[in-house]
């Protein structure tokens, strides 16, 4: 009888610290930004304080010794600073950040992604003892366990306290030794503990990795309460702990006395685990979700073909039952997109950084303003996001604003302001960056574009025509390229990354007032709610998100229109698209066809097809490479017959249509080799 | 295998080697209430040990106030190693929960 390997244990635990430490870094960045601001703010000199302390405690207990002893280093700075004896300074905070980066690459270095320079990490520490004002000989031999770290703030005088320690049911499983933890006492004085087994239930009921014991101690120490609670700083959300000074073992005047009671109240309202919080979430590796969100949409797929045996039977059981799957099904799909939505909050808080970073190098003063954060979208879209919004910030901060003087001259604040928002419209989202920098210039962009022989020195084009040439690969208006920007590569990685979400970009810009650059992309990349259409023997999917109805098209009707594309609904007069012509289908048209009418960017546009089919839940396949070109088409589905639709995108129909001020034929799709489901030959 | 279980006719003895920690808790809990369940005499042998934590304690402690309710004997087969000692020292633990075999 074997027991599971113990290295996969440790690898879990592992990962898991790594996982934890990497959310510890983000806050701890973004508390020593705020930090840069505030300097005074001894709330974040504390958090700052205590990320540190629990990346060193776990770090180390997890094996991460060279982890723990650099970051031991800088949470000794922090210490200083928390007592007083350091005042924050953005020297301190730069310094911080890199000492930041050079955990993050120590922590990844273990996960084999990166290699941690050894060099930097002591460059840093000579930096921060210089700094704290506190020779080390050996600055990479500090202390590698918790265990072994000098206690901070000494006061120096002796004296008894009384701690009890209770573990709650989930610290062992999460990695957590309480035994370490009371060593980790012991080495702060002389220790009298006591281990209380009146939780332990009998044998059969008892939960195996959970911790039943606790424990009453009298500690008898010169370090302040303080360094005690910091022993269990990691552990606190999960245990129950109370510090008392132990009126039998006082050996030196009572100065805080006073203090204590409240302090150790508020310890026994912090029992996490009867907090709500610590079960309202679990972390699930995405790749798990992935695979979730997959066989829903197979499931999805094999519940259409359920459905069309269901209704070609005509068996009032089997119609009854496809119709309960279809609602359950309905529902799940709905709830595992649900939980792949995410708050786009950490894409933005993350260049924060990149704004201080950029803002330090070029010598600018710029702030950042987040709109929208809570904005959730699909995990596969945020995760595409990151690269094509650090590229709109660097070419915002390299060209678009200007330096403190050069804005003072322009009759603007010093202060540049950068503006992240984010917010829904209808199956899209829209993510805006927005700067009040200089602008661009549309005729030197025009000139770059006839130079590059990009567009005819007569052509009349519009504002938007114009910047649109600043997303072609190697465009740049640059004079100068520079560290950050200049290449002409980055609005290019941009046109590419949001063309691969089936997203589209549009920019904005008035000289000496700023630009804007505003992202729609489509809320989810996996299934939607459609209508099925037919045209001839060809099954397409319009999202139901655009559509706002449809009504018959009768020949009457066409003939009124003086063969003009319009008609009229609910008396407004709209144009459309005859999706037979556009796409050259040539089967016999019915005497009554259908318009789709679906609110796009450039207004209401109808799409008229030969009969409107119904409600379809589609499972979005990609189409691969070979047809990334052909942008009216985002995907195809697979019917409950098993044949294919494909599925169209209202908003580029209608810009493909208007580009080409016609909407007769244009998309061949015979000549492009794509070929729906009896599509006729 | 960190923990083992043996039976002959009279006696049910279970034998832990290397690191018995949490990823052993749930192993170490079947043998225990499998060596229980078959009311004969429990031995443990510690002998092979490195390490031994909390979840194992506290096993060892409701494995034998169990099988004192029962009138099972249960004892330890051989010495309790140093580390072990120590690790029961630091746990505020006044002596291992389970008595030595006097025999």
């Amino acid at each position: 009888m074997s027991v599971p390997s113990k290295g996969n244990a440790i690898d879990k635990f592992k990962q898991a610290f790594q996982e934890e430490a990497r959310e510890i870094l983000v806050d701890l960045e973004s508390a020593l930004l705020e930090l840069n601001e505030n300097r005074g703010d001894k709330e974040l000199v504390g958090r700052a304080f205590r990320a540190l302390h629990t990346i060193k405690g776990s770090g180390a207990m997890f094996g991460f010794d060279e982890l723990a002893a650099f970051t031991h280093n800088l949470e000794s700075a922090f210490d200083e600073v928390r007592s007083g004896r350091l005042t924050v300074t953005s020297e301190l905070v730069d310094l911080s950040l890199a000492a930041l980066d050079q955990i993050k690459a120590m922590l990844e270095e273990d996960a084999g992604r990166a290699v941690a320079n050894s060099n930097a990490s002591n460059e840093i520490l000579v930096k921060l003892r210089h700094f704290t004002g506190k020779p080390e000989a050996h600055p990479t031999e500090a202390p590698p366990s918790p265990a072994l770290a000098p206690s901070p703030a000494s006061t120096g005088v002796a004296r008894g306290w009384k701690i009890h320690f209770g573990p709650g049911p989930d610290l062992m499983r999460n990695g957590t030794n309480p035994l370490l933890l009371l060593r980790e006492l012991k080495q702060m004085g002389s220790l009298r503990i006591t281990a209380s087994m009146a939780a332990v239930p009998p044998i059969g009921e008892l939960d195996p990795e959970r911790c039943y014991l606790g424990w009453d101690m009298v500690l008898t120490t010169s370090a302040p309460c303080e360094a005690i609670r910091d022993v269990f700083i990691f552990v606190e959300d999960c245990c129950e702990l109370a510090i008392e000074p132990d009126s039998l073992q006082v050996s030196a005047p009572v100065t805080e006395a006073p203090k204590v009671p409240e302090e150790k109240r508020t310890t026994y309202g912090r029992r996490a685990y009867d907090n709500p919080d610590n079960v309202s979430s679990i972390r699930v590796p995405a790749a798990k979700l992935d695979q979730f969100v997959n066989l829903v949409g197979e499931l999805v797929t094999v519940q259409a073909r359920l459905g069309e045996i269901a209704t070609r039977r005509e068996d009032p059981d089997v119609v009854a039952v496809s119709e309960e799957i279809e609602r359950l099904t309905s529902a799940l799909r709905e709830n595992s997109m649900s939980i792949r939505m995410l708050p786009i909050r950490a894409t933005f808080e993350r260049f924060r950084r990149l704004i201080h970073d950029l803002a330090r190098d070029l010598h600018k003063v710029v702030e950042l303003t987040i709109e929208g954060a809570d904005t959730e979208l699909d995990k596969t879209v945020i995760d595409q996001l990151n690269d094509p919004l650090m590229h709109l910030i660097r070419n915002s901060m390299d060209h678009g604003i200007e330096s403190p003087e050069g804005r003072l001259a322009a009759g603007k604040p010093p202060t540049a302001t950068i503006h992240l928002s984010a917010r829904h419209s209808g199956a899209s989202v829209l993510i805006g960056v927005t700067d009040d920098g200089s602008g661009i210039d549309a005729e030197a962009v025009r000139a770059r574009a006839m130079e590059k022989g990009l567009v005819a020195g007569d052509a009349q084009l519009t504002e938007a025509e114009i910047f649109s040439f600043i997303l072609a690969p190697g465009f740049s208006t640059a004079r100068q390229v520079t560290d950050v920007s200049g290449r002409g590569v980055g609005m290019d990685v941009v046109r590419r990354s949001v063309e691969a979400l089936r997203g589209t970009i549009d920019i904005a810009s008035k000289p000496g007032t700023g630009t804007s650059v505003n992202l729609r992309l489509p809320l989810t990349m996996a299934i939607i709610d459609g209508l099925l259409v037919r045209i001839g023997h060809a099954y397409f999917v319009l999202p139901l998100a655009t559509s706002l109805g449809c009504i018959e098209l009768t020949r009457q009707d066409v003939e009124k229109a003086n063969g003009k594309h319009v008609a009229e609904v609910q008396g407004e007069i709209i144009p459309y698209i005859r999706l037979r012509d556009y796409f050259n289908i040539h089967t016999e048209r019915p005497e009554r066809e259908q318009i789709m009418v679906a609110e796009t960017e450039e207004g209401r546009f109808g799409f008229v097809v030969d009969q409107v089919l119904g409600d379809h839940q589609t499972v979005i396949k990609n189409l691969g490479r070979f047809y990334q070109h052909i942008q009216v088409i985002s995907g195809a589905t697979i019917l409950g017959n098993g044949s294919v639709a494909l599925i169209l995108d209202p908003h580029r129909l209608v810009q493909d249509a208007i580009r080409t001020m016609s909407l007769g034929p244009h998309v061949d799709l015979r000549a492009s080799g794509l070929r729906p489901h009896g599509l006729a030959a | 295998m960190p923990v083992t279980l043996d039976q002959n006719e009279a006696l049910c003895l279970i034998r832990l080697e290397g690191d018995i920690d949490i990823a052993s808790a749930i192993e170490l809990k079947k043998l225990l209430i499998e060596a229980l369940a078959s009311g004969k005499e429990m031995r443990v042998d510690l002998e092979r040990v490195i390490e031994l934590d909390l979840t194992a304690l506290q096993l060892f402690w409701a494995a034998e106030r169990e099988a004192r309710g029962k009138g099972t004997g249960f004892r330890l087969a051989g010495r309790v190693p140093e580390v072990i000692a120590v690790a029961l020292g630091d746990a505020g633990f006044e002596k291992f929960p389970i008595p030595m075999d006097t025999k």
